[in-house]
């Protein structure tokens, strides 16, 4: 017998020796995530973007809204002047990215280990942490959004969902990349005397713009 | 007993309980802790509802573990890791090291885990001639310390900003431009970059299984599971086999009574699922990921009442609320696990025998059980290794004479209130004051505090005089 059977013998063993369909054990598993309001909280505002934007700020990142995709170097721009860094960043090599104009940002093609500050595209923004998610692509290099200093993330606020469950239907029917990651604020530690620290190892500072893509009534 | 510490939960303790610097050290983190978890859970009114929903989900795991671990070995394989599966600590170890040198390992780095604590990887790693750099910062600290893990989110806590200090300045080449927290986070961020960018393989653990995509989750603060796992070509998981949830959806509703009880946050900074190595064409990420399931005792307690314990997703919420841990630390318990979850592990991961003295460590004030967030009734588990510590003949002889004495007098009522009149008029004797100042076979009791001297008579003898008066009246 190999470790794997016996691990599972005993396991079927301590059960009882019984097991029940695959098809009640899904139903039950289901059943367990009935009326999901009971559960989780409330967003903190009805709006999801402006929920979002609550929560972020709250954890530390910095926020700026702008109208359209084009007006994303200029803000990117304004951002690492106003954090006295020299106008430069790695950007992702994404499509909606780099068919951006940059003219007056240096783009660094590769995120060195002590790259100040990138730019990225979020896959998502979920309303009820305040999170971002990025997913590894072939056009989505993970480091990206953990060399740098200040991770700055480009979010359409059409992709902003409510809530993590939201986010956990997107990855159903074997779409789940190889890295699915939900960053929620800044790098932190409080592992010297529970102090909070900044930047760690992640970025120290996560500067989202939200791009209204979204057609009000 | 962990080969961290021979001597006894007695002599550990004592010592703990001399060293002020580290009440101060203890005091400063779990109050912190304390107070962020409270004001998480004031802002979240859903908890209580969402607490029996996350027991509910543990307890369904476990009750179809066979067919979870299975589900999740198919989808993983199917994603491209490889499953290996460990019964015990040591086989968990070998099949690291076997992994290490397959790659040709000379330096591997690690996120924290508590798995890859409770089966000694760090000490496998160095016996096979491996260089271990651990990533978390606490991690980090007690590497250069030569220590264990004093509490299961915070490992470093039992040591000072200055004591980090000493540490830094000694290994950190440059060493901290100051000495205040954020300098010295500062100056390992610069130190261990260049550790996460060369190593061979990344070891981290699991917080998470998830069944359905075969994805390991894992949580942090710092980034530094990220850096640990995407740059090298071989990503290892170590992970116990109770990780286990049907449905990323699962692992959310965990996730948020997790991060609440533990650091009082929401989220934490980095929740990230790894499914599978590097795909054709992907940016980044390891070549091969590997996933070694252990069992190690796991098993065992599906067949008995510490099935409940199984349901634990380490949050650390019961120590930092314990009266016991915060007087002594976790150093003092001599396991993996601190705590009163520790209290109830230790037992099940060293044996009964070594670890007899960690139940009787607790008051049963039920404080762990009121903070757990997935309702493990721990009290009532201590209680349990003590009814089978007596069973199993593990108590001490003053103590089975005395309650052997205890019970011949309990089921004879009349010797039973001779013997306590006797008793009641002796303590008076040694209490003239009003308060008895020492006692034979009480020493432990009466080294820090005086006994209040019993106010005269038996319960019984009063009992009888108060009715005596009401039948007069």
């Amino acid at each position: 017998m190999t470790t794997r059977d016996s691990i599972l013998a005993a396991v079927h063993a301590g059960l009882g020796g019984l097991r029940a369909e695959p098809d009640a054990i899904a139903a039950e598993a289901a059943g367990l995530l009935a009326d999901l309001d009971a559960i989780r909280p409330r967003l903190a505002a009805p709006d999801p973007v402006d929920a979002f934007e609550i929560k972020a700020a709250a954890l530390g990142t910095t926020i700026e809204r702008v109208r359209h995709l084009d007006d994303v170097p200029a803000a990117v721009g304004r951002y690492l002047a106003a954090q006295g860094l020299p106008p430069a960043a790695a950007v992702q090599q994404t499509a909606a990215l780099t068919a951006l104009s940059w003219e007056g940002i240096a783009q660094d093609m590769a995120t060195a280990p002590d790259q100040p500050a990138a730019v990225g595209l979020a896959r998502l923004g979920i309303a009820e942490s305040g999170s971002i998610v990025i997913h590894s692509a072939t056009d989505s290099p993970i480091l990206l959004a953990f060399l740098p200093l200040h991770h700055i993330v480009v979010l359409h606020a059409s992709s902003v969902v409510a809530h993590l469950e939201d986010y956990a239907r997107l990855l159903d029917g074997g779409s789940q990349p190889r890295n699915a990651i939900l960053i929620t604020g800044p790098s932190g530690t409080t592992d010297i005397e529970g102090s909070y620290v900044r930047g760690a190892h992640g970025p120290g500072f996560v500067h989202v713009i939200i791009v209204n893509d979204r057609s009000r009534a | 007993m962990t080969a961290q510490d021979q001597t006894s939960f007695k002599a550990r303790a004592g010592a703990a309980l001399a060293d002020t610097t580290l009440k101060l050290a203890i005091d400063r983190t779990t109050g912190t802790a304390e107070r962020k978890r409270a004001a998480a859970l004031a802002g979240f009114p859903e908890f209580e509802a969402a607490r029996a929903r996350g027991a509910a989900i543990k307890d369904h795991v476990i009750a179809n573990l066979d067919h979870y671990l299975e589900t999740f070995e198919r989808n993983a394989t199917a994603a491209g890791a490889k499953v290996h599966w460990a019964a015990t600590a040591e086989e968990a170890c070998d099949i690291v090291v076997r992994l290490c040198r397959e790659a040709d390992a000379k330096h591997v780095t690690r996120s924290k885990s508590m798995l890859g604590e409770e089966i000694h990887l760090p000490d496998a790693l160095a016996t096979a001639g491996i260089e271990r750099v651990e990533t978390d910062l606490a991690e980090h600290i007690i590497q250069l310390a030569g220590e264990h893990p004093s509490h299961i989110i915070w490992p470093a806590m039992h040591r000072t900003r200055e004591q980090v200090a000493v540490l830094f300045n000694a290994d950190h080449k440059p060493p901290p431009d100051a000495e205040d927290p954020a300098s010295m986070v500062q100056s390992a961020r610069r130190v261990l970059r260049e550790k996460f960018l060369s190593a061979d393989v990344g070891i981290s653990g699991a917080n998470f299984l998830v069944a359905d995509t075969g994805a390991t989750c894992t949580v942090t603060n710092e980034g530094n599971a990220e850096l640990t796992t995407t740059p090298p070509r071989v990503h290892i998981v170590t992970a116990g086999i109770e990780k286990l949830v049907p449905t990323t959806a699962h692992a959310f509703a965990l996730l948020r009574l997790l991060v609440r009880s533990a650091t009082g946050g929401e989220l934490t900074q980095y929740t990230t699922f790894h499914c599978g190595p590097k795909r054709p064409g992907d940016a980044d990420g390891p070549e091969e990921m590997h996933i070694v399931l252990v069992d190690n005792g796991r098993s065992r307690m599906i067949k008995d009442e510490f099935r409940e314990m199984l349901r634990c997703i380490r949050c650390g919420a019961c120590m930092n609320h314990c009266v016991v841990y915060r007087q002594i630390g976790g150093h003092a318990y001599g396991g993996t696990y601190p705590g009163p979850m520790g209290a109830v592990l230790t037992p099940v991961l060293d044996g009964l025998k070594q670890s007899r003295d960690l139940p009787f460590a607790c008051t049963m004030n039920g404080r762990c059980a009121e903070v757990c967030p997935v309702r493990i009734p721990l009290p009532t588990l201590l209680r349990a290794w003590r009814v089978r510590s007596w069973e199993e003949g593990l108590e001490k002889a003053p103590m089975r004479a005395g309650l052997g004495l205890w019970a011949t007098l309990a089921r004879r009522p009349g010797l039973y209130r001779l013997a306590s009149a006797i008793a009641v008029r002796t303590l008076r004797v040694l209490g003239r004051s009003g308060w008895i100042r020492s006692l034979p076979l009480a020493g432990g009791w009466t080294e820090h505090r005086d006994l209040p001297a019993p106010a005269g008579g038996t319960f019984m003898e009063r009992y009888k005089a108060e009715r005596a008066k009401g039948d007069s009246r």
